[in-house]
């Protein structure tokens, strides 16, 4: 069922990449992890039918399931396969990997980047990836083969994030020059290059039809535009010193989310520029640290913390409902599952590993 | 769902300068019904698909050995087929991963086939013309395999016998309208047939006077009106009749009484088994008063307030466009160069517009909108003109700091939907039967508003009559689709065309040439 089983794995330059734990030590509240079963379909658990009176919500019930050890340097991203059969990611070293998130094994290292690795994005039929790196270069990856199918260039400084169109025939890239590019995938060359920020653009996001594009910087701002014609047609401030640093479409792009400096997290509704919830309650001052929209059970919304801890808002209350402990460092990426209740996180300096968690079901909303 | 930011105003204008050029060496070019591509027939038996978004051509499908004459979408885009010169019908699924994508089936005739179409509900059911002037209904589903001529019945004649075939005139053009129930046909006597697509028979006839040949036929998505381009070099647009009253006997007798508009020869509805003789009369005629160019093509915007149309000028580039909604008055002539224009069709959710050229060019029209500089600064607004202020009662009152964060946190009370993707992202066409009368985006949900709505209040001659009377018929029309048996017969054993049951694979091209280009733009950066 893995679609990498069985390959040639001489790409694993590094040996102590594969090494995966079952049990953290050092998380002995967490430890008792049962062998792996397979947890793909997991059928609803039988639900008592909700009462109508009782507000009471349902709460997520995440566990530690596996931590992937391999990266040597700080993780920047990590990111599931829209088909949910691979985890990527990526950090300070020149190289991608890729993991099974069904077993947390570590499958393959994608090399050819010479500086360092800030975003990883998946086409969406999941056979595709591209790296944002620090070598100026964007490299566009076949995964089944772990060959550079593309390498786009054009970005005169670090590029920092990219992501993909629905249709995947559309790559957005935000570089440290303050420029947003638009590049044609099939092709490899840059159609567009909207001088979007005066400084990092730290996340750039399509809309679902990509008609918008939406982009953050270090400079503050949160930017709209049309992907047709490269107008600006909306620029979001947060307020007072809060520095945007992480910004997306909500999945039915109606609005936006984003994560400030100010350790707060905003959903927008960019249509009439007003901030409809927030969420508030983990520690964001000083890094780059993503959020993401959890769908598969209950709604919440997940973010990573300089408290070396994983938050999980419910959606519309803005309450914690679970937080998530076992990182030694700050949690700056984190991943939700396209299609299971899975969570993968990745930190930095002095933990350097992934960690996957697993929701059983109990917690799913009816 | 991002109209309002992009084009605040919810307007529809028409295109009104080329936004970009594709090469294509075209012949002609259609939008698909997502209006993401863009597929090309071409003078050496291929045909292209375009990628809009990336102004690529990202699929060639090469299945002919001469001229291809027609393409047509299936409704989600999956299929698309090609008619040639060479006497075929080639039918593509580009959900084939493999590039060149595979042909999925061909239809063989005798002679060149002129155009063909999809049934707008099931692609297996083909309308085909051929050079000889007859028109053919082909049904590949595997229940009901058959290829059915559709034959003229002229006047004191039964369907299926041959005498008097020479009073027949040939069929020049042959469209389904948008819901697949009938087809129209036109003829060189200028003549307008109709067929009822599920009993492949002939149930009206419409005499266009001073018509000539008929050279084209357009409908609005709500199929409520009709343009036709004939060779007396007008554009004629007309409002439909219903043919509800053309029933099985059963239905006619509650629907037929406001049909019978007062111009019809017989006051009561002809039986089911005759023809339905009527004169259409035209509620405009759009031509060129000074030139008198012929048209090569025309189209309608997507909600049916504007037509383009293509001239056939020897030595220009001249899309005409006219005002449906203002009684049809001439709004504007683009120029597109000096290449010669070929054809033309209009984006089936935009305001954009793709001509072609004899010399295979494509330019696509499109609206610029103006940079709104305001856009780039947070929290401003652009007015048009200065604005006294004007200060509230309580503005600048110093609130406590407690009550405004409760309010603030009373406002983030409310639910917000992040999942739910609203259904008019996807396109109309998805739609059942029923709903897609109502999508006409002109904004008139009221079933019988569209036509008097758009067409103005001061109608040409003819309309008065035939306008007021169509209205209840369009009612008549709802109630019928409900339990529409075309459209019953139409979605049995239906194609794979599934909403959102496929996606373009992106093909990356194989070109190693990255490297070798950044060199070449380091050399000519060292000679400039």
């Amino acid at each position: 069922m893995d679609p990498l089983a069985g390959m040639d794995d001489s790409s694993t330059d590094d040996e102590t990449a594969s090494q995966t734990t079952e049990d953290d030590p050092q998380v002995p509240e967490q430890s008792h992890i049962p062998p792996p079963a397979p947890i793909v379909p997991l059928p609803p658990p039988p639900q008592p039918a909700p009462s109508t009176s009782a507000p009471q919500r349902e709460r997520p019930h995440y566990q530690q399931r596996h931590i992937l050890r391999g990266h040597t340097k700080s993780i920047s991203a990590v990111k599931f396969s829209p088909d949910g059969k691979l985890l990527a990611s990526c950090g300070a070293e020149t190289v991608a990997k890729l993991w099974s998130p069904e077993t947390g094994e570590f499958i393959r290292n994608l090399a050819g980047h010479t500086e360092g690795l800030s975003d990883i994005a998946w086409s969406s039929d999941s056979l595709s990836l591209a790296t944002a790196s620090d070598d100026t270069t964007i490299r566009i990856w076949d995964v089944e083969t772990g060959v550079t199918r593309k390498i786009l260039k054009g970005h005169t400084k670090w590029v920092f994030c990219l992501n993909y169109s629905q249709a995947s025939n559309l790559l957005v890239s935000g570089g440290c020059d303050g420029d947003v590019r638009i590049w044609n995938v099939a092709r490899g060359k840059c159609m567009k290059t909207l001088h979007a920020h005066l400084d990092y653009v730290t996340a750039v996001h399509f809309n679902r039809d990509a008609s918008l594009i939406v982009s953050c910087a270090l400079d503050g701002l949160i930017r709209i535009w049309n992907t047709s014609n490269g107008q600006c047609l909306k620029t979001l401030a947060e307020g007072h010193d809060a520095i945007c640093q992480h910004v997306q479409f909500s999945p039915n792009s109606k609005y936006i989310l984003s994560t400030a400096h100010d350790s707060a997290i905003r959903l927008w509704d960019y249509q009439s520029t007003r901030c409809l919830k927030t969420y508030t309650g983990h520690v964001n001052a000083k890094y780059c640290i993503s959020a993401c929209f959890s769908v598969t059970g209950g709604k919440w919304i997940v973010a990573g913390s300089e408290d070396h801890k994983t938050y999980i808002w419910d959606l519309q209350t803005r309450e914690i409902v679970q937080v998530l402990e076992g990182h030694q460092d700050v949690v700056v990426a984190v991943a939700i599952h396209p299609i299971q209740n899975m969570i993968a996180t990745g930190s930095i300096d002095n933990d350097l590993t992934i960690r996957l968690w697993t929701d059983r079901g109990r917690g799913l909303s009816a | 769902m991002n109209e309002a930011l992009i084009n605040p105003f919810h307007t529809l204008s028409h295109p009104t300068s080329i936004q970009t050029t594709l090469p294509a060496a075209a012949l002609f070019a259609k939008f698909d019904p997502s209006g993401r591509f863009l597929a090309t027939g071409r003078h050496n038996g291929a045909a292209e698909i375009w990628d809009l978004e990336t102004k690529n051509d990202i699929r060639c499908l090469d299945g002919h050995v001469k001229p291809v004459t027609s393409v047509d979408w299936s409704r989600n885009s999956r299929y698309v087929l090609t008619s040639s010169k060479d006497w075929n019908i080639v039918v593509w699924d580009l959900a084939s991963s493999c590039d060149p994508p595979q042909r999925y089936s061909t239809l063989r005739f005798d002679a060149p086939v002129v155009s063909a179409s999809f049934h707008p509900k099931n692609s297996k059911i083909i309308l085909a013309l051929l050079t000889t002037g007859e028109a053919y209904l082909c049904d590949t589903r595997k229940g009901s395999k058959s290829r059915t001529q559709l034959h003229e019945v002229v006047d004191g004649e039964r369907a299926g016998a041959d005498s008097g075939s020479s009073r027949r005139s040939y069929m020049t053009v042959a469209r389904f309208d948008p819901q697949g129930k009938y087809i129209f046909i036109g003829t060189s006597s200028g003549t307008l047939l109709v067929f009822r697509t599920r009993t492949k028979t002939m149930i009206a006839r419409h005499k266009i006077s001073g018509a000539n040949v008929m050279k084209g036929l357009e409908f609005t998505r709500n199929g409520h009106r009709l343009v036709t381009n004939s060779s007396d070099r007008t554009l004629r647009q007309f409002i439909l009749p219903s043919y509800a009253h053309l029933e099985t006997p059963t239905t006619s007798t509650p629907t037929t009484a406001p049909h019978s508009p007062s111009s019809s020869p017989s006051p009561q509805p002809p039986p089911t088994q005759e023809i339905w003789e009527q004169d259409l009369e035209p509620t405009h005629r759009f031509n060129d008063p000074i030139n008198k160019t012929a048209w090569h093509a025309m189209s309608f915007s997507p909600d049916g307030e504007w037509l383009a149309g293509g001239a056939a000028d020897s030595a220009a580039h001249k899309v005409y466009v006219w005002d449906l909604s203002n009684d049809g008055q001439f709004v504007s002539a683009l120029d597109g160069g000096r290449e010669p224009l070929t054809h033309l069709h209009w984006h089936p959710k935009k305001s954009i517009t793709a001509s072609t050229t004899n010399q295979g060019n494509i330019h696509i029209w499109h609206c610029p909108n103006p940079e709104r500089w305001g856009a780039f600064a947070g929290g401003f607004e652009e007015v048009d003109e200065n604005v006294e202020y004007e200060e509230r009662e309580d503005e600048f009152d110093i609130e406590d700091e407690a009550v405004l964060l409760e309010r603030k946190m009373k406002a983030e009370e409310e639910d917000v939907d992040i999942d739910t993707i609203a259904v008019a992202t996807s396109p109309p066409s998805n739609e059942p039967a029923f709903s897609k009368f109502n999508t006409s985006k002109a904004g008139t949900p009221a079933p019988n508003g569209d036509t008097t709505a758009t067409l103005g209040t001061t109608p040409q001659d003819g309309l008065g009559g035939t306008g007021r009377s169509d209205s209840p018929g369009d009612m008549a029309m709802h109630v019928d689709v409900s339990i529409d048996p075309d459209a019953l017969w139409a979605e049995e054993d239906p194609d794979d065309d599934v909403p959102g049951g496929w996606r373009m694979k992106v093909l990356m091209e194989d070109t190693d040439d990255s490297d070798d280009e950044h060199d070449k733009v380091g050399l000519t950066m060292i000679i400039s």
